[in-house]
């Protein structure tokens, strides 16, 4: 962790060291980059509104319209562009309030201990071996296809292995020689959780939050693939559960699955080589393993 | 023998608990939609309102919630899990239960070619660490580790199903085949599992290969293989020893991960259209025949707690440090 604690000092330096110097961490930012881009200008990228339909349907791929047009008529390019914005979104703010509650519930169990530990190390393990994905299937089902149901309930699960390891981390970090003497000068506990065990937290906290938006975006997306999404809006998942329902593959309108499952794959790819890179930052034992 | 038990207990509570749990999301679920399940099932069908009146009884939806509880514990243990709203007046146990076998033959193979596939490539490449198979092995792993499995399935089914026609692209049998010999029954299951099998292993070796990888990797570099090789045991024989005990962190996150596998049925199956309970959600949803949906997931969930207990027995097996009682 010696390394951890110099990334706290100095996060600028470690940025660099985890985006750019590492090759894994490079490849990975670059293709998130390339899709935070996309969702940004999405609207000047895509040559037409995704929502409008702009010629016949189930046209194959032509100058014109790259990817083909689908089912009604919408250009499927334009469709796959803004699907960047659905899962970007869905990703970074489902990881961000699971992140939240992993560090609230990681925080108290670790370092308050005792009844509290006892508490929500329970309810950690509980929610660890329930079978999550159908669970977030009929909840989905019975709450309505909306982007924030889905949030929510991605959230909800996703916050629990980010828990158990800050707790970890926690329970180690507490008799820590500098966090004692904090403590004999009198520090409240909040004070020495923000101002002391905070800080150290930050390399695997970012780590924890790569992860949770990985597996955001691929279930969200398997989500809309099985019709669960919002219908309103614009997703991957979307627009390959519109392909398959379309007979895409009869149609020999091959690129229509291939290119919205492959943003995907890039996109889970570049956040896990992110998340790898980090791993390598903090814990340079595995580096010597490669 | 008591720490085993002990550990093996603590699962078994806590498999009971999360049981419990199905149980009240199950009970909670259908009775927070608007509409109760016999006026909606009712409207469906046109049944006439002493059809509404029977079921009510019997489900007893106008009683107080306790009662209500009791009555659905009741009929879950019995099987008398209600009517399908689209296959009226089929019951619901009889579709769920015909569906249940392919759930396991499907899930139950995956997770075998599933651990198989990684345990063996990561023991290859652990062995044969820093070689042109190590790096090839691992970078396919690192490649496969985000590709959504689903993804795979489509691509899969387009080229080898529709374009090179090797394998049948859905269902579990071909429809109306009549069959000579038992043999040919087989096979026709096998070549229709063959797509769906394909992708999940695929796609889903990967964590396996890697972690069976860097514990061959950590082991290797232990004392006890220096000393084996010092005093002239053959490679084989090390090798042998090192596995066995390289064994134990897939095989954990196998038993972690065989929920999260069957889980991922719903949207293999759903591709593939395979009759099996992952499917049946899919249907259920899109044609919102809510008790179905409702037993399905209950009958998912129990094999996937089913299946988390049986990984936690293969690993109180394998561990020696919880078997003999020295664990901490």
């Amino acid at each position: 962790m010696s390394r951890g604690a110099s990334a706290v000092t100095r996060p600028a330096e470690a940025l660099k060291e985890i985006l750019i110097k590492n090759t894994k961490g490079l490849i990975g930012f670059s293709i998130v980059m390339f899709f935070v881009f996309m969702a940004i200008f999405a609207d000047r990228i895509a040559p037409y509104d995704p929502y409008a339909t702009v010629d016949k349907p189930l046209q194959p791929p032509s100058p014109k319209h790259w990817l083909g047009t689908n089912d009604i008529g919408q250009d499927i390019w334009s469709e796959v562009v803004y699907g960047s914005r659905t899962s970007l979104y869905v990703g970074f703010t489902a990881s961000s309030i699971a992140i939240l509650i992993s560090l609230i519930a990681g925080l108290l169990a670790g370092y308050k201990g005792e009844y509290m530990d006892e508490v929500i190390s329970g309810v950690i393990d509980i929610m660890l071996a329930l079978p999550s994905l159908p669970l977030i299937i009929i909840l989905a089902a019975y709450l309505g296809p909306s982007l924030n149901n889905i949030i929510l309930i991605l959230a909800f699960f996703g916050w629990v292995g980010g828990a158990r390891i800050i707790r970890s981390q926690v329970l180690s970090l507490r008799n820590r020689d500098y966090v004692e003497a904090a403590r004999a000068l009198g520090a409240s506990s909040l004070r020495i959780m923000f101002k002391h065990i905070l800080p150290s937290l930050a390399p695997l906290l970012i780590a924890e939050f790569v992860m949770g938006t990985t597996s955001a975006i691929l279930t969200e997306a398997g989500l809309s693939f099985l019709g669960l999404g919002d219908p309103t809006v614009k997703s991957w998942g979307q627009i390959l559960r519109h392909a398959q329902a379309s007979y895409a593959m009869q149609l020999d309108l091959w690129l229509w699955i291939f290119v919205p499952g492959l943003f995907i794959a890039l996109l889970g790819t570049g956040f896990t080589l992110i998340g790898f890179s980090i791993e390598e930052y903090t814990n340079p034992r595995i580096r010597k393993r490669i | 023998m008591a720490t085993a038990q002990t550990y093996l207990y603590k699962r078994l509570i806590r498999s009971l608990i999360v049981f419990f749990i199905i149980l009240i999301i199950n009970f909670i679920l259908p009775r927070a939609m608007p509409g109760n399940p016999a006026s909606i099932l009712a409207n469906e069908h046109q049944l006439p309102p002493e059809a509404v009146n029977i079921l009510t009884r019997e489900w007893r939806l106008d009683a107080p919630l306790h009662e209500q509880f009791i009555a659905y514990i009741k009929s879950i243990f019995t099987g008398n899990w209600g009517f399908s709203y689209q296959y009226y007046p089929r019951t619901v146990y009889e579709i769920v239960m015909e569906r249940l076998p392919w759930t396991l033959l499907l899930q139950g193979t995956t997770t075998v070619t599933v651990g198989l596939t990684g345990i063996i490539l990561g023991m290859i490449a652990g062995w044969r660490r820093g070689s042109a198979v190590d790096a090839s092995i691992t970078i396919s792993a690192v490649i496969v580790y985000a590709i959504p499995y689903y993804w795979l399935a489509l691509l899969l089914q387009y080229f080898l199903g529709y374009k090179l026609r090797i394998f049948p692209i859905s269902q579990a049998l071909t429809p109306g085949a009549i069959y000579h010999s038992p043999i040919d029954y087989i096979a026709d299951v096998l070549s229709h599992m063959a797509l769906p099998v394909l992708a999940v292993t695929l796609t889903a070796y990967a964590s396996y290969a890697l972690i069976m990888r860097n514990s061959m990797i950590d082991l290797l570099g232990e004392d006890f293989v220096f000393v084996s090789r010092a005093i002239g045991l053959p490679e084989s024989k090390v090798m042998r020893i090192v596995v066995r005990n390289a064994l134990l962190p897939p095989v954990t996150m196998l038993a972690i991960r065989a929920g999260y596998i069957i889980g991922g049925s719903i949207i293999t199956e759903t591709i593939f259209s395979y009759p099996g309970l992952g499917f049946l959600i899919y249907q259920s949803i899109i044609y919102k025949d809510y008790p179905v949906l409702n037993a399905a997931f209950f009958m998912l969930s129990i094999t996937i707690i089913l299946a988390n207990l049986i990984a936690d027995f293969i690993y109180v097996l394998l561990d020696p440090r919880i078997r003999y009682g020295e664990r901490r």
